[in-house]
Parts: structure tokens; C-alpha cells; sequence
């Protein structure tokens, strides 16, 4: 007895399981036309986002300053958002990097920074440029090669993850940093902790640092 | 819960029945007209953006089928709810399966490219459920308890239904647990095979009207992809200007840019495909694609970049396209007075609004059927998309086309308008370098510096480039055929002094106009700003 109400139900799984794979494989789509395909997914996004280079999703971040990015995935400065976004673009939009921004347009490095093919960021939070006198930091905005010198200090070519994070990395400036530590909590020239890290996005990785990084010579 | 389970499975098999039905029914009339499809697509309208967003950065590809899951999984609970109401109130069960037919044809008829057949499935969905949910509850309910005088026929009023079921498993409080002694009793055997026998047959004949619909379905996909590859493109009845041989001129289909808002590439059986001139016209006109193909074609090199590209960014491609000239279709079709805007209306869903006096002044735009010598490829609209030289994407190119609505601004607002970007759209002139790269390590020397700048329809008439501070340089300008391209540039840099280095371009329109240094975002209406690249000399 119990077996038959079993089949009836497998029945009336089956049944619409079939429903579910007619849709699927009819086209159970947004467009009216759509018919399945292996063809890429377009993003729609508040602004028109474009296909070739697939944004890089969100997720996968780690460390403290993370809990400050904000939550909402329709802020510009959300994981979501930068994710679709070219790094300097992203990181103008993340609240807790308006001193970066700033420097980073002063510098005139905006636009190189978000055609580059793929970059590593070590980026200062607001917090860290507040560790810098207020008169020395005046004086480094206004002197655009220095600012340029500091602030390629804080760039190296590629994407780095987070596994391959430990270790000596020559930047854009041409000297080297030093990471050093594992897991998710690692510090850079041993003076600046890595304090939200592998934040994605379209052409770049972002790590928040909690100091600015003072090119040796 | 055990004397629901029947019932519940009753809604089940009559809602499944019924959408096999209604997908069988669009896979032959029209696949837009499935009911699953048109809710999913309103769903989706309905969705705010940045949970769109959401959605398809966590689930990336796998958004639609989890959408078209939770459809189905609403609807199975809703069938097994109404399966369930069924035994007490037969007729209110009735009216909500209507009901829900109803809603499915509504969303299939408020769909953007809707037609009023399209509202056939649903309604057949509903009707064929409502059928047989009133075969199936009356046999899911007839196991007669002993001491029911009334077991049979339960109606929708009659409360001695309710007292059918329970006994059927009565005694038994776990579901997994052995039938009751009710159900023991030959009449309770018979009820049972009664219902079991039913159920099959409902199951059997979803079974095949979904296998077919599938069948049906597979067929029209490839039936998309083998027109395409089957189209023999006409040669151009104006052929324009002679291709260039300048590498880089031409982007290459597979890397030329997209940006659109379907989920998935609308595939469009050009041999079902009609383009309708409606609106504000005195004589609206239905093309097919022979038609189309009947009509004088002109080839052109045309630009096309898209309103969200970044200064310096990649969505901008230039390609040669083949085309119908769309102003004398509407001229043939009448525009009547007081129509300034043309709304096209495409497969995926989209609305895009171009002003109508740009189509009629004179530049070239078209109905495009093919890019680079090939048939469009599905990603880039086909079969057929327009192309407005001198307007960015969203306001001139509307990709898988279906219909033109003349129209008129004040009346309606395209899809970008709707969500805050400029209505009209012209292209603003900008130029972009594309070698060196950036950050790039340039051995002292000679540095070629190249790059493409854009006016389209106005034209480019000088590109000029700065290193640092010192002095504005002129760029030598390739070349080209029209002023609805780009133009290629570049300059020999004398690149001597070691170190960090600043590059900057800005170009000058045919009209004379420098290109702003003023920076804008792209929202809403295109970015402004002198592009800039570091690069070290070393």
C-alpha cells in the first residue's frame, strides 16, 4: 500500500521535475526569445556593464576592516560593486579609501591604474594616512612625482592571491615590498597589517593596509 | 498529513498536466508564450536592480534556472494548496487554478513583444488543470471511511468530504507508518487503484506532452543557429567606401564589446521573424527577413561605443557593417507629425529610444544584418540590429530587433531613460591610448605612442599629445572613410629622460571643438576627461 502511494507520488515528481527541464531546456528565461545556450551571461547592473571581461565576483575577502565595506550590494563601495568595477573606479567608490582617491587623482594615476591588464593594490585606508603629519602629507599631494613614487610603491603587476601573497614582490615604483605571515593575517614591510584583503575587482586585487608604504630610497 | 497527501498530489499532477500542456502549446505556437518564461520575465522586470545584481554575481550562470525553480516551486506548493482546497471546496479550487491561469496570461501579454496568441498557453494551462483536478479529486477522496453514509462524489459544498479521507488513514499518525484498516476495505482498495490508475494517466500524458514540447523546442534552438549558418548575405547595393588594410582598424567580431541586459543570447529564427513599423505612422508595415533582404543595402564603416565605457576604457569597436537604410522605411511608412522619438523593441526585452530627426538627417543609419562580412552573430543581435552613426548604444542600437513604435519623447521613456541615463545620447568626442600600455617599462629611445579617438559623425580633425608638462604635440592621423569611425593616431615620442613619465591625449572634432578636460563620470550621459597614462623610461 504504502509502495503504490509511493509510486504516485514519484509520479507526480516526475511530473513536474519534467515540467522544471522543459523549462530549462525551453528557454525558461528573462527574453522572450531566449532559448538555452553556453554563450556568456550578460550583467545588468544600474550601469550598463559590458560582457568580454566577466566581472570578478565577490567573496573570498578576509580580515577586520572587511566588516566596515558596505553591505548593501547597490552601494558603489559594496564587495558586489567593486567587483564589476576597474580598480581605481572601485576604490573611489569605497568610503573607507577617499584619502587613497584623492591622492590617486592628484597623482593623475586613476585612469593608468584602471586600464592596466591586471594589478595587485595594497591600499592605505583613510586611517593610514592619518599616521602621516598633516603638513608632511600636504606636501607629498602637492608634489606629483612624489605622490606618483608612493603611490606605484603600493601597486605590483598581476593579480595576487592571497596564497601567493607571502614572499618579495617588486612594484610598479620598481623597488620590492615584503609580506610576510599566512592565513589572513599578514603584514606588509613588516609595519603595515593587511587589514581587509583579496577584495576583487574588474582588472585588479585590493588589500586594505592600515599604514602607507614609504619607498626605501 | 496523511489525508492531504492524495489531494495535494491531485493539484500536483493537474498543474503539471496543465503546464505540459501550455509548454507543448508554445513550443509550436510561439516559445515567448510559454507561461513559466513570461513570469520569469516579469519577475525579473519586477526585481529591483541591485538584487539582480546580487543574484547574479552569487549565482552567476545558474540565476535562471534557480528562478525558473522557485516559479515551479511556488506553483507546485499553490497546486498542492489547491489540490487540498479541492476537497472541501471544489468550485473556489476551480476558480484559483483559473485565477492562476489568468495571472500567466497576463504576464505573457504584458511581456514586451507579446502578441495577443500568446496568451493561448496559459489559458490552456489553466483549463487543462482545472479538468483534471476535477477528474482527480473526486477519485483522491472516494476511499469510503465505514461509518460515512455519504462517501462518493464529494462536492464542493457537501461536508461529508471531509470525512472521506481521514479514514483512509486513520490510525496511523506517521506518515511512513502502515495503512489504515479503512483503506484495507475492498471499497478503500478500489478507491485507491481508482486514483492510482488516474494519476498515472495523467502522469503518463505529462510525460509526453512535456517530452514533446522538449523535442519541439531543441528543433526551433537549432533552427535559429542553422538559419544563420544557411544565409547567403546579398552583396551591398551601395558597397561604400573600399575596406582599409590599417591593422586594428576593424575589430574583430569575437572581441568586439557587448553590453546588453539579456541573461541569455536571444536566439531568433530569422525565417519567424517579422520587424513591425507601428506607432505614429500612416501605414504600419511588417517586414520578414526576405523582405528585408529584398531591400537596397548599403555597406559602412561605422563606429559604435557605449555610454558606460570609463575614459581610456574598452567598450568602443568599429566595424563594417551591411544594412538597410532605415530612413526610407520610415518614410514609406509615414511618420506622422509630432513623432520624435523611435522606440525599438528587441527579443530581449529592451527599449531603446533615438530621436527621430538623427534618422532622418541624412547620416547613415540602418538596420544592420551583418558585421564584418559575417551574419550578425547572435551576441551582437541577430538577425538584425540597428546601428545610428553619431549616438552612443543605448540610444541607436538596438540589438534583435522586433519593432519600431514611433513615438514620442515626452511619452514614453526607454528602458536606460527609465533608470536615470540621458534620453538622447549623442556621442561626445574622446580619444584613447592604446600603446604603451600602462605602467609599461620603455627602454630610452624612440616610443611610438598610438591610440584611437572618436566623434562619430562629426569626425576627428586632430589628436594631440602631451608628455607631463612640456607642450601640446600633433599625432599623425590614418586615414578613413567617413566621419563615422574612428581614427587611428600616433606619434613618435623622444623618449630620452629616464624616470616616471605622464602621457596625455585629447582630440579635436570636425567642428573644431577640443575634446573637454573637464572629467565626468559615464552616468548619465557618456564620460568626459583627457585620458592619461604612466608609464617609466628607463
Amino acid at each position: 500500500m504504502y509502495g503504490k502511494r509511493k509510486l504516485t507520488a514519484l509520479a507526480a515528481v516526475a511530473a513536474f521535475s519534467l515540467s522544471l527541464a522543459l523549462s530549462a531546456c525551453g528557454g525558461g528565461t528573462t527574453a522572450a526569445t531566449t532559448q538555452p545556450t553556453a554563450l556568456p551571461t550578460a550583467v545588468p547592473t544600474t550601469v550598463p556593464t559590458a560582457l568580454p571581461s566577466m566581472p570578478g565576483t565577490a567573496g573570498g575577502e578576509f580580515g577586520p576592516a572587511c566588516a566596515t565595506i558596505p553591505k548593501d550590494p547597490a552601494n558603489p563601495g559594496s564587495l558586489e560593486m567593486m567587483a564589476q568595477q576597474p580598480v581605481a573606479t572601485a576604490a573611489a567608490a569605497n568610503p573607507q579609501l577617499s584619502t587613497l582617491a584623492a591622492a590617486i587623482q592628484a597623482g593623475e594615476l586613476g585612469d593608468t591604474l584602471n586600464n592596466a591588464e591586471a594589478v595587485t593594490v595594497f591600499a592605505p585606508t583613510n586611517e593610514a594616512f592619518t599616521k602621516i603629519p598633516k603638513a608632511d602629507l600636504d606636501k607629498v599631494l602637492a608634489d606629483k612625482e612624489l605622490l606618483k613614487k608612493i603611490l606605484t610603491y603600493h601597486v605590483v603587476d598581476g593579480k595576487t592571491a592571497p596564497d601567493a601573497l607571502a614572499g618579495t614582490h617588486k612594484t610598479l615604483e620598481g623597488q620590492d615590498i615584503t609580506v610576510t605571515g599566512s592565513g589572513t593575517e599578514f603584514k606588509v614591510n613588516d609595519t603595515a597589517m593587511i587589514v581587509c584583503g583579496n577584495i576583487q575587482t574588474r582588472n585588479g586585487v585590493v588589500y586594505l593596509v592600515d599604514s602607507v608604504l614609504m619607498p626605501p630610497s | 498529513m496523511r489525508r492531504l497527501i492524495r489531494p495535494a498530489l491531485s493539484g500536483l499532477l493537474a498543474a503539471a498536466g496543465g503546464i505540459a500542456t501550455a509548454e507543448l502549446v508554445a513550443s509550436l505556437v510561439r516559445p515567448e508564450s510559454s507561461p513559466l518564461v513570461a513570469i520569469g520575465g516579469t519577475v525579473i522586470d519586477a526585481t529591483p536592480t541591485p538584487v539582480k545584481e546580487y543574484a547574479v554575481a552569487t549565482f552567476g550562470t545558474y540565476d535562471k534556472p534557480l528562478l525558473i525553480g522557485t516559479i515551479l516551486i511556488v506553483l507546485a506548493a499553490l497546486a498542492a494548496a489547491v489540490g487540498v482546497l479541492a476537497v472541501h471546496h471544489r468550485t473556489a479550487a476551480l476558480l484559483a487554478i483559473g485565477a492562476l491561469g489568468l495571472v500567466g496570461a497576463a504576464a505573457a501579454l504584458t511581456r514586451p513583444t507579446a502578441r495577443p496568441l500568446d496568451a493561448l498557453p496559459a489559458l490552456l494551462a489553466g483549463a487543462v488543470s482545472a479538468g483534471l483536478l476535477a477528474w482527480l479529486a473526486p477519485k483522491a477522496a472516494t476511499a469510503p471511511p465505514p461509518p460515512s453514509p455519504a462517501p462518493e462524489a464529494p462536492g464542493a459544498a457537501n461536508p461529508a468530504g471531509s470525512d472521506t479521507v481521514p479514514a483512509a488513514g486513520s490510525g496511523s499518525p506517521a506518515a511512513a507508518g502502515p495503512a489504515g484498516p479503512a483503506a484495507a476495505t475492498p471499497a478503500g482498495r478500489a478507491g485507491r487503484r481508482s486514483f492510482l490508475i488516474a494519476a498515472g494517466l495523467v502522469a503518463l500524458g505529462t510525460a509526453l506532452a512535456g517530452g514533446l514540447a522538449a523535442i519541439i523546442r531543441r528543433s526551433g534552438t537549432q533552427a535559429a543557429d542553422d538559419a544563420r549558418d544557411a544565409i547567403t548575405l546579398p552583396a551591398p547595393t551601395d558597397p561604400g567606401p573600399p575596406p582599409l588594410v590599417t591593422p586594428g582598424f576593424y575589430t574583430p567580431n569575437q572581441d568586439f564589446y557587448r553590453v546588453d541586459i539579456a541573461l541569455t543570447v536571444p536566439r531568433v529564427d530569422p525565417r519567424q521573424w517579422t520587424l513591425q513599423i507601428t506607432g505614429m505612422v500612416d501605414k504600419p508595415v511588417e517586414l520578414t527577413f526576405d523582405d528585408l533582404l529584398k531591400q537596397p543595402l548599403i555597406q559602412r564603416d561605422i563606429t559604435l561605443n557605449c555610454v558606460s565605457n570609463e575614459v581610456g576604457g574598452p567598450y568602443v569597436g568599429n566595424a563594417r557593417w551591411l544594412g538597410v537604410p532605415l530612413a526610407p522605411l520610415l518614410r514609406a511608412a509615414g511618420v506622422q507629425a509630432g513623432a520624435d522619438q523611435i522606440v525599438a523593441r528587441a527579443a530581449d526585452g529592451i527599449t531603446i529610444g533615438t530621436p527621430v530627426a538623427t534618422v532622418l538627417d541624412g547620416r547613415d543609419a540602418m538596420l544592420a544584418i551583418a558585421m564584418n562580412g559575417q551574419p550578425l552573430p547572435l551576441e551582437h543581435g541577430f538577425p538584425v540590429r540597428m546601428i545610428t552613426p553619431g549616438l552612443y548604444g543605448y540610444v541607436g542600437a538596438a540589438k534583435w530587433i522586433t519593432a519600431l513604435e514611433l513615438s514620442t519623447f515626452s511619452s514614453f521613456d526607454a528602458y536606460w531613460v527609465q533608470r536615470g541615463w540621458g534620453a538622447t545620447g549623442p556621442v561626445k568626442t574622446a580619444s584613447r591610448i592604446d600603446r604603451p600600455k600602462a605602467f609599461a617599462q620603455l627602454p630610452a629611445g624612440t616610443v611610438t605612442v598610438a591610440g584611437v579617438a572618436w566623434a562619430q559623425h562629426r569626425g576627428i580633425s586632430a589628436v594631440e599629445v602631451q608628455v607631463d608638462d612640456t607642450p601640446w604635440q600633433q599625432a599623425k592621423l590614418l586615414p578613413v572613410p567617413s566621419t563615422d569611425t574612428w581614427v587611428q593616431w600616433t606619434w613618435d615620442w623622444p623618449a630620452t629622460a629616464a624616470g616616471s613619465h605622464t602621457l596625455r591625449v585629447r582630440a579635436i572634432d570636425g567642428t573644431g571643438a577640443v575634446q573637454t578636460e573637464q572629467r565626468a563620470e559615464p552616468f548619465p550621459d557618456g564620460a568626459t576627461g583627457w585620458q592619461t597614462l604612466v608609464v617609466t623610461v628607463t
